[in-house]
């Protein structure tokens, strides 16, 4: 895969940690990724920079997570699918999101990286 | 029933344990607005019989209906104090699991990353840096399963578990399981025998949560066993009904433990003993797993000699 061909990943989590790890496993695998601590500078990149698929987690500062995937999917951007990623497993969080269109729903303490990456590639096929 | 009865009445004692004074404990309001009615009727019946005027009557039957509604509100009051604690405590307890929820993952992935690194021969970890890591990502998988199953109760409690129903063949989630189980089996040096007498048989559940159900079942049958012993797993169709049977011949149950065995947060007198890990969240949640699929759990158990616990699901049609 060519520079220009790099898939592009917005990764919103306001964990630096979980950031760090996901975006070396995503940068393992040749994806091209850009971070985002807050709900506020997540949307604005996700604007602004068009990428091809949103790691998007519920608790952030600014705008939480429901907040940045209802904006994300009024907007131009609405195509782009957005995969959540959270500790919040209630049902009523669950359906909020999927209500809201998020294309799918992971539970970080129960993924493994590898999981993560299949559900990523599932969406970029 | 009756000796539970006779506990009650020691209101001192019950209100200690739930640390509550006097006018909030309903033990101790309950005492009291019987007494009251007591007097109350001894009261009316020596007044009627003294006094014939009704002002008399009426005034005295208005004073104390309004004495014992008083009471009354202090008993809701108490009752209102205990629910709100409750909720408090749960809360609580969902906050703290929460919190943990993110360093615990940043350990499980960041030890991902680490396993999986893609370097130079000497960036590589060597073999005694392999073990200590895999020390590490054990310990953090057990803090994982504690915080999962506190957050599980809670969600089971809330009617906000989610439970995605399949058709699922049980034979196929207990080898999953038992292999999932392979670092305890080897740590405990116990051996598992799975035997299949339903080879077709398939029920209808949520595959994630009947391993949770499943894990907690074997894995204590694994915990509580001795060193060297065996476990079984069976499997077997009775009256369109799936059994899985799970028997092992460890410390078992003291029989006046029995009735308390699913409650939450209950530990045996022998399964502290014997293995100090463990909160008493595992049965509870797999009965409450298991009512969800319409199956039902129960057990038989001796202390010394063992235990067997028997899941009975209904067979999926079709």
């Amino acid at each position: 895969m060519g520079e220009q061909d790099k898939r592009k990943i917005l990764i919103i989590e306001d964990d630096k940690s979980l950031q760090n790890a996901l975006v070396e496993m995503l940068t393992q695998e040749k994806y091209e990724t850009i971070s985002a601590f807050d709900g506020e500078e997540g949307l604005q990149k996700a604007k602004d920079e068009k990428p091809d698929l949103i790691l998007l987690d519920i608790i952030l500062p600014k705008k939480d997570g429901y907040e940045v995937l209802a904006e994300i999917k009024k907007g131009e951007e609405k195509n782009i699918p957005v995969l959540i990623l959270t500790n919040l497993e209630e049902i009523d969080n669950v359906q909020k999101a999927l209500d809201l269109g998020a294309t799918t729903f992971m539970v970080k303490s129960d993924f493994s990286l590898k999981d993560v990456l299949e559900k990523v590639k599932e969406n970029l096929k | 029933m009756f000796l539970k009865f006779i506990d009650d009445l020691n209101f001192i004692s019950s209100c200690r344990k739930y640390r509550l004074g006097l006018w909030q404990c309903p033990n101790f309001l309950f005492l009291a607005m019987g007494l009251v009615t007591i007097v109350v009727m001894l009261g009316t019946y020596f007044i009627s019989q003294r006094y014939y005027s009704e002002t008399v009557t009426v005034t005295s039957v208005s004073l104390v209906t309004i004495f014992i509604l008083t009471i009354s509100s202090f008993i809701i009051g108490g009752v209102k104090k205990i629910a709100e604690a409750n909720i408090m405590k749960s809360e609580f307890i969902s906050v703290i699991s929460h919190q943990l929820c993110t360093p615990l993952s940043v350990i499980k992935w960041s030890l991902e990353v680490l396993k999986t690194e893609k370097g130079e021969e000497d960036d590589k970890l060597n073999p005694k840096q392999l073990i200590f890591l895999k020390n590490i990502e054990k310990s953090n998988e057990k803090m994982l399963k504690l915080v999962n199953d506190l957050l599980e109760v809670i969600r089971i409690d809330q009617g906000r578990s989610i439970f995605v129903k399949d058709k699922v063949s049980l034979v196929q989630l207990a080898q999953e399981v038992i292999e999932d189980l392979g670092y305890l089996k080897a740590a405990r040096n116990v051996s598992v025998n799975l035997r299949d007498g339903s080879p077709l048989s398939r029920v209808y559940v949520d595959p994630k949560k009947m391993k949770i159900a499943m894990e907690n079942l074997i894995g204590n049958a694994i915990k509580y066993s001795e060193e060297g012993d065996e476990v079984n797993v069976i499997l077997r169709m009775e009256n369109k009904k799936v059994m899985l049977i799970v028997e092992d011949h460890g410390v078992g149950i003291p029989r006046y433990q029995h009735s308390q065995v699913f409650e939450k947060f209950f530990r045996s007198n022998n399964a502290s003993r014997y293995r100090t890990e463990g909160v008493g969240l595992g049965l509870y949640l797999v009965r409450a797993i298991l009512n969800n699929f319409g199956g039902e759990v129960w057990f038989e158990s001796e202390a010394n000699k063992g235990s067997t616990f028997y899941v009975s699901l209904p067979a999926a049609v079709g």
